[in-house]
């Protein structure tokens, strides 16, 4: 990596090289045989340099010929992609515990055990189909520049993922459990599952209209991706953030809070820099429903006369650092999940959303359909409901907050509680 | 490169092995607005191996040449942790062993294409939008993917294609006031670098569109009659019926599959849904799957009765059916799956106007913004569409979601179009992507949609 470097300064450039390297396993049962193993080793190392104020970015998986990654970046310079800010120096950061070494004892047979116990748990509850999949990961980064900055982070991680699927359709309900470990999936993680999804089980009728809805913390991402998208510098940059001079002002409702939070390190994914070497740090977006913060790579920092907050994140060796919310928290608030079941009289549970990449994402609209709905009457799940829609916009949707449960649960949108919502629009065939 | 493989496999213990190596070559440009953000060439390489051993069958995907028979040994552990816990050992269905070289036909080599030129066609089509006062933005990219692929198993089947895509593409955004509005904008294709040029109007057609939308009425939500144009119904035919005719998704899916036998009644008479890779030109076109197998078309629907389905060698034994080669990966990265190729509605007889008329009042729907299926349900959204009065176009509609129940939605086809389109740029997420995914339609009219406004 450090050859690289040197390569790049003699043609007169600044440079970084990221370098990344890891290995997962990944076991999958359907309907609760085991049906894949799969296995990954790959490794990868970027180049950018920045020279005459001008980027060129360069990627491979093998790095058998420096000069020529050097000399791809090179010839990207020439397009004239704007490079003007430089990269940072940092150093001294705090140490985050990233990684459990006891990782490196779960074999592929302890991951193919606990998948068929947890089926054979729920399968003598209820019957169903149950799809699991448990999978490991470790990964390192390397991160340096011409700057002066060396940095490096070992992260390895455990997540396992219980579906239950409704009859007819791949609708189910889901949950996530992760940790940097093997963490044994307990009684509450099943009997959630189960309860809900035994409850849910009938097919019921219902009609549309505008209705409490709770949004599950993993169906929270389908409102959060519409708030990522109008909180992200690129949208600022580019006019199309409907949050544009709005820091300070109270734009959703009051018992919403999320904030960016890489530093935590008791769940897997902690960084204490990121994938261009900023120091990540803890800030809210939203607090108590008045809107705080943009999030800045580099790139957009300098357009925008301002500093990186740390949230340069690339999608893989092959992309160049882009601003991401890569650590939503949002903050809990005081009602159990049952507590937020109980006080709707009638409504639904988002357990799953279909298409929500589609509709007006800049505007904050969105559209899905709710596979499954389950559907609650009187404070008590009743069953789940075929061809429904919710529809709304976000600064509708997140000022209508009637609750937010006590407690946050980690899926693909980050950690977040479930969240209990008035008047949103249902449409029912 | 064959001698090489040959090396690594020839260490397996397993009854059958195979391997693929793979030189991924990507260029890529990005225009956000006026300003350039990416631009450059780059290649990576890696390496895939599957073994099927005692009945178990694993994959592993490495990266470097040091790794493979660490990587070997892994796949083949995994492969009899496989065998041990389950009750029916994998089978591949037999196919023939080929020794071929391929490389498509193709109109203007985009390796051949200088990367300014590039840069300068590109550049051309990202300044139609921007010089209208309304239009705020642009994400706009030029895409070229190179696969070159040798497989190799341990058969005797060795196999070298090429697999070559190219695309523009990306979204125009415009906003009025507070009101936002992006549409698509997308052409491309497998047979070079030619089908890129000439296509401003294309970029000012859908402009034009765009500054509509900040015009038009948001949908309404409630249920309708809708006629679908070919883009529509060649995402409904994709995400809401070809997801299910891949044998992966329904091998361990009890409920659908009971649904999804051949000989099952699905659909009304009239339609007729073929999947065809041979299909030259096409976006989804290949000679072999990435298991060495020849690609052959599939009569997935006929007169409405489900007549076939698609296949990997593994599901064709399991489900006894004959083997069809759609078993495809998006890289090196990645084991193989089972992927459509071309999937399209058959054209029928009805005309566009013909179906106007017999639509009378509800909407039209036009070209597809990102869809999903979810067993037995579909959601897509529409980028724009129209109110119909009495057969005919009155005032466009915007922000539209449709959703609906599969075999519901096939019976309620009332009527099917003779103007069969194939889409030119593809992205299918089926847990890996599939940039030549390719589908296509003819229009069609169907009763009674969920759609979802705001």
């Amino acid at each position: 990596m450090e050859e690289l470097l040197q390569i790049a300064q003699k043609k007169g450039c600044k440079a970084e090289v990221f370098f990344s390297e890891g290995y997962s396993d990944i076991v999958s049962f359907e309907d609760s045989k085991l049906k894949n193993i799969d296995s990954k080793i790959l490794s990868g190392i970027s180049l950018r340099i920045i020279k005459d104020n001008k980027q060129g970015f360069a990627y491979t998986r093998n790095l058998l010929n420096k000069e020529e990654l050097v000399n791809n970046a090179l010839k990207s310079l020439k397009g004239g992609v704007d490079g003007f800010f430089e990269f940072p120096l940092t150093q001294n950061l705090k140490n985050l515990d990233t990684y459990s070494p006891d990782i490196e004892d779960i074999s592929n047979n302890l991951l193919v055990e606990e998948c068929k116990r947890l089926c054979d748990t729920i399968l003598q509850k209820i019957s169903c189909q149950i799809n699991v999949t448990a999978q490991k990961t470790v990964n390192s980064l390397r991160l340096i520049n011409t700057s002066g900055t060396e940095l490096s982070v070992i992260s390895s991680s455990y997540a396992l993922t219980t579906e239950l699927v409704y009859p007819y359709s791949s609708a189910s309900l889901y949950r996530v459990i992760a940790g940097k470990s093997f963490i044994k999936a307990g009684d509450e993680y099943i009997n959630f599952l189960t309860e809900n999804y035994g409850h849910s089980l009938k097919e019921v009728k219902a009609n549309s209209g505008r209705m409490k809805v709770i949004f599950l913390p993993e169906t929270l991402y389908v409102l959060m991706w519409r708030l990522q998208t109008a909180a992200s510098s690129n949208s600022l940059y580019q006019n199309i953030s409907p949050l544009a001079g709005r820091i300070g002002e109270k734009v959703f409702d009051e018992k919403f809070t999320v904030f960016n939070d890489p530093l935590n390190d008791s769940i897997p994914g902690a960084r204490a820099f990121d994938d261009e070497g900023v120091q990540c740090r803890q800030f809210p977006i939203v607090e108590k429903g008045i809107f705080r913060n943009f999030y800045y790579d580099l790139y957009f920092a300098e357009r925008l006369k301002t500093d990186s907050t740390g949230n340069g994140f690339r999608a893989s060796v092959s992309s160049k650092p882009s601003p991401a919310l890569r650590h939503i928290y949002i903050v809990p608030g005081d009602k159990s999940f049952s507590d937020l079941i109980q006080s709707i009289d009638k409504g639904i549970i988002v357990g799953g959303a279909l298409g929500a990449h589609s509709g007006n994402i800049p505007n904050g609209d969105f559209s899905i359909g709710i596979s499954p709905a389950i559907y609650v009457e009187n404070g008590n799940v009743v069953g789940h409901i075929k061809d429904a829609m919710a529809a709304g916009n976000i600064y509708e949707t997140l000022t209508n907050i009637i609750d937010v449960e006590n407690k946050t649960y980690i899926s693909h949108g980050g950690n977040c509680p479930s969240i209990l919502f008035n008047e949103v629009n249902v449409i029912i065939k | 490169m064959f001698y090489q493989l040959k090396q690594i496999l020839s260490q397996t213990t397993a009854q059958y092995a195979d391997i693929r190596y793979e030189i991924l070559g990507e260029t890529r440009i990005v225009f956000n607005g006026k300003e350039l953000i990416h631009i450059g060439t780059n290649s990576s390489d890696g390496f895939v191996i599957r073994v099927l051993k005692n009945g178990g069958l694993s994959s592993i995907a490495f990266t470097k040449l040091k790794d493979a028979s660490k990587a070997l040994k892994t796949a083949e552990q995994n492969a009899c942790l496989l065998s041990i816990n389950s009750k029916k050992p994998v089978e591949f269905a037999k196919t023939e062993v080929y020794k071929d070289s391929f490389s498509p036909v193709l109109k203007e080599d985009p390796r051949n294409i200088t990367i300014d030129e590039k840069l300068d066609l590109l550049r051309k089509y990202n300044d139609i939008p921007l010089s209208y006062e309304k239009v705020i933005t642009t994400n706009i990219f030029y895409n070229e993917v190179i696969r070159e692929k040798f497989f190799l198993n341990t058969e005797g089947t060795e196999i070298k294609e090429d697999l070559i895509t190219t695309s523009i593409g990306g979204l125009i955004t415009a906003k009025e006031g507070s009101l936002i509005q992006n549409i698509r904008v997308s052409g491309g294709g497998s047979t070079g670098f030619s089908i890129l040029r000439n296509r401003e109007s294309e970029f000012e057609n859908r402009t034009k569109i765009l500054l509509e939308l900040l015009k038009a009425e948001q949908a309404k939500g409630g249920i309708y009659n809708v006629l679908i144009n070919q883009d529509l119904a060649g995402v409904f035919t994709h995400e809401a019926f070809g997801h299910f005719s891949e044998a992966d998704l329904i091998e361990d899916f009890p409920s659908m599959r009971e649904k999804m036998q051949i000989g099952a009644v699905l659909g009304i008479e009239i339609l007729n849904i073929t999947d065809d890779p041979t299909i030259p030109g096409q976006l989804g076109f290949y000679k072999y799957d990435d298991e060495g197998v020849l690609a052959r078309p599939v009569k997935l629907m006929k007169n409405g009765i489900l007549s076939g389905r698609l296949h990997s060698r593994r599901t064709a034994a399991a489900f006894k059916e004959n083997i069809t080669g759609h078993c495809v990966a998006e890289d090196y990265r990645y084991a193989p799956i089972i992927r459509m190729g071309n999937i399209f509605i058959e054209p029928g007889d009805k005309k566009l106007d013909e179906m106007l008329d017999s639509l009378g009042n509800g909407l039209y729907l036009l070209d597809a913004k990102g869809g999903q299926t979810s067993g037995e349900n579909f959601t897509f959204g529409a980028q724009y569409g129209y109110i119909i009065k009495d057969g005919k176009k009155a005032k466009m509609i915007r922000d539209i979601n449709i959703s609906g129940n599969l075999y519901q939605t096939l019976k309620n086809i009332s009527a099917v179009g003779n103007d069969l389109v194939f889409c030119e740029t593809g992205g299918c997420g089926k847990g890996q992507l599939n940039i030549r995914s390719c589908h296509g339609g003819p229009h069609i009219l169907i009763k009674e949609l969920v759609v979802g406004g705001v």
